[in-house]
């Protein structure tokens, strides 16, 4: 074992910068499904949302070669599914669990029956491009801290810009206020004056929006090209997020930018050779994640209380 | 009078069930064929191939029974779960698990490994109870996490399929991997395989545990205090807990048979058809069926129809792949959108049709 090359700073520097790059996506779709579950829905589909949204980024960003174009169609595709989700969540009023699961094998048979269609049969994976890193003067140069937080690509930036708005959003302005009541009590929000159904579908929405733009992220800052394990559970990961983040959007950033690390790990320890078997560092976010929501610590996090229960006005 | 009016309560006769569920079915079919037009194939044609082969052909039914076996146990072991208000979503991982636990007993019976070669019929009780045992475990983790702790089971479960898919990679790349450029273990002794039920297919006994599992779950849910005790617990766990029954304790008991079924599951696919383990294995049959049992509505005398239908479909779509070159990925787009459809159908029942709305309003003439 050669642990000694673990100490460089070189090792910190390439771990760090991919922790922050790795936590993007998940983070996106965290701060997403924090509206969504504030409002009283539990969107178990965010993971075929993300999919989808990473398809049709590819797909854009394929054809057209523009990657702002690529992220737009993502949020597009996450809006127009997740008002699918929201019309099954909200006014069928059926099982949230259910419908989300069921959503995310049917994400997943679309994916792979337009991908194949769009790209024929034979056809090995194709790279697109995508956004690049951006090397801010002066700050990218800074030694340690330069290629760590500015060297990443502009979603990245623009990820940090959303937590600050959705924080603003939920916790500052009358529209938040109405969309937690929607979550918490949602009688009394009806009450009020307040359409607990206007919001729970605009929490989804939201969701969409920005479960779409992780898939993009994964494309068009990640890794380039499409494939159907693309989104691996990350989706599941944000909806942990969340809970670990206690349906707030800047502990969602951080709990995000912990996972990141441990999947960033596995990166790193490779380039250095240090022989552990890849799988047991894959399966680290997981397991992390597992903890974080386990109850073990910290005790029973206080959710919405109206989290998962359909509202039906009389 | 408006000619669509809101009920104040749905409608719940059998009869009006029965209606939406089949426009249901049908609007799932219909948007589907939408996708074999896009393929340019005819919608009937392709329809009429997709069933054809699994339920018109001997050897195409014997494929079929091979799918609908893992199906069955999953979908039970769903009902088992959910039923008891244990809303696990871990069956992918209890399938790998137990497909592993399997593999690894199988091959150390092999001449000249640890055990040794054994008779078939002892076995055969072996792995299913080493099996069985694993998945249990794998479940029963979760469900005490969510008993103990208060941690949410629907995500855990979730997290733990990557895990389980994760430790059958590192054991099919690494400690069980057979020498070869694949990472896959050994072919299994052949006198460990389940023997084959059906003249000239590929039919194994797996079916027949799927249905001697049924008879169980159905038996014990319903005829068993237990099944009345776990039935209770996931209806009103509050009340459960004021008729003096052990809540947490029987949340934990049915993650044992829930996940110790979806274990089951992999041990006939590797035994039944794959006869090696591969990573891969469970090819997203831990969430097909879960599907199943939600068109069974959580009934388990219904698991075995709905799934020889989905496992039927998987085999038509296979074929229909093979031959007009339509992937096989339609199947989850069909399968999930009937499940989709019949829960969205519900809403039908809400409404009723006023077809005397229809006729022009007769006018009596005043003067």
């Amino acid at each position: 074992m050669n642990f000694h090359r673990l100490l460089t700073s070189a090792f910190f520097v390439t771990w760090l910068a991919a922790s922050l790059r790795l936590s993007g996506p998940v983070l996106l779709a965290a701060l997403g499904e924090t509206f969504a579950e504030c409002s009283g829905v539990l969107n178990v589909g965010i993971e075929g949302t993300i999919l989808l949204g990473a398809l049709a980024s590819f797909l854009t960003a394929y054809v057209t070669g523009m990657v702002w174009m690529s992220l737009l169609a993502a949020m597009l595709t996450g809006v127009v599914f997740n008002l699918l989700l929201a019309w099954m969540y909200v006014t069928v009023r059926a099982s949230q669990v259910v419908v989300g699961l069921v959503f995310n094998v049917l994400a997943l048979g679309i994916a792979a029956t337009v991908y194949r269609r769009a790209l024929g049969e034979s056809a090995g994976p194709q790279s697109v491009a995508m956004f690049p890193a951006l090397h801010i003067p002066w700050l990218s140069g800074l030694p340690f801290l330069g290629p760590v937080l500015f060297g990443q690509t502009i979603l990245f930036y623009l990820t940090l810009g959303l937590v600050l708005l959705a924080h603003v959003l939920l916790f500052r302005t009358r529209f938040g206020l109405a969309l937690r009541a929607a979550g918490e009590n949602p009688s009394a929000a009806d009450a009020a004056g307040i359409s607990v159904a206007r919001m729970r579908y605009t929490g989804v929405l939201i969701g969409g929006a920005t479960a779409g733009m992780a898939g993009a992220y994964l494309v068009l800052a990640q890794i380039g090209l499409f494939r159907e394990s693309i989104v691996s559970g990350q989706g599941f990961i944000a909806l942990g997020i969340v809970i670990f983040g206690r349906w707030s959007p800047w502990k969602a950033a951080l709990a995000a930018i912990v996972f990141g690390a441990c999947d960033a790990l596995q990166l790193s320890l490779q380039l250095t050779g240090v022989n552990i078997p890849p799988q047991l560092l894959l399966s680290l976010p997981y397991i992390v994640t597992i903890l974080a929501i386990s109850g073990l610590f910290g005790g029973r996090a206080i959710q919405p209380a109206a989290l998962m229960v359909p509202y039906a006005k009389d | 009078m408006k000619l669509i009016e809101r009920r104040v309560t749905p409608v719940d006769s059998p009869f009006a069930i029965a209606c939406s569920m089949a426009v249901a079915v049908v609007a799932a079919m219909v948007v589907t064929s939408l996708l074999f037009v896009l393929y340019g194939a005819n919608p009937l044609q392709a329809y009429g191939a997709l069933f054809h082969e699994p339920f018109a052909t001997w050897r195409g039914f014997g494929y079929t029974l091979v799918r609908t076996a893992p199906l069955a146990l999953i979908a039970l072991g769903t009902i088992v779960s959910w039923r008891s208000g244990f809303g696990y979503l871990g069956f992918e991982g209890c399938f790998v698990i137990g497909a592993a636990a399997t593999s690894w007993l199988a091959l150390s019976t092999a001449p000249g490994a640890a055990i040794g070669p054994l008779p078939f019929f002892a076995f055969l009780l072996m792995p299913l109870l080493l099996s069985f045992a694993a998945g249990a475990l794998w479940a029963g983790v979760v469900a005490l996490m969510r008993a103990r702790f208060g941690g949410n089971e629907v995500l855990i479960s979730l997290m733990t399929n990557y895990v389980a898919i994760l430790i059958v990679q590192y054991l099919v790349s690494g400690p069980m991997r057979a020498p070869g450029g694949v990472p896959e273990t050994a072919q299994l002794p052949r006198a460990t395989w389940l023997p084959f039920i059906l003249h000239g297919t590929r039919a194994h006994a797996g079916i027949l545990l799927a249905l001697l599992a049924t008879l169980l779950v159905w038996v014990s849910l319903r005829k068993t205090p237990l099944g009345y005790e776990l039935i209770v617990s996931g209806l009103n766990p509050s009340a459960a807990r004021f008729g003096g029954i052990d809540v947490g304790g029987r949340l934990v008991l049915a993650a044992f048979l829930a996940g110790g079924l979806g274990a089951l599951a992999g041990t006939v696919e590797v035994l039944g058809v794959q006869h090696r383990l591969m990573d891969g294995i469970s090819g997203g049959v831990g969430f097909t069926g879960i599907i199943v049992a939600l068109l069974a509505k959580l009934n388990p005398l219904a698991v075995i129809p709905a799934a020889v239908l989905y496992g039927g479909m998987t085999v038509g779509a296979n074929a229909m792949q093979r031959r007009a070159g339509i992937p096989s990925s339609i199947t989850f787009i069909l399968q999930s959108l009937i499940v989709l459809m019949v829960l969205a159908s519900d809403i039908l029942r809400r409404y009723r049709v006023n077809l005397a709305a229809l006729r022009p309003v007769v006018k009596t003439e005043t003067r």
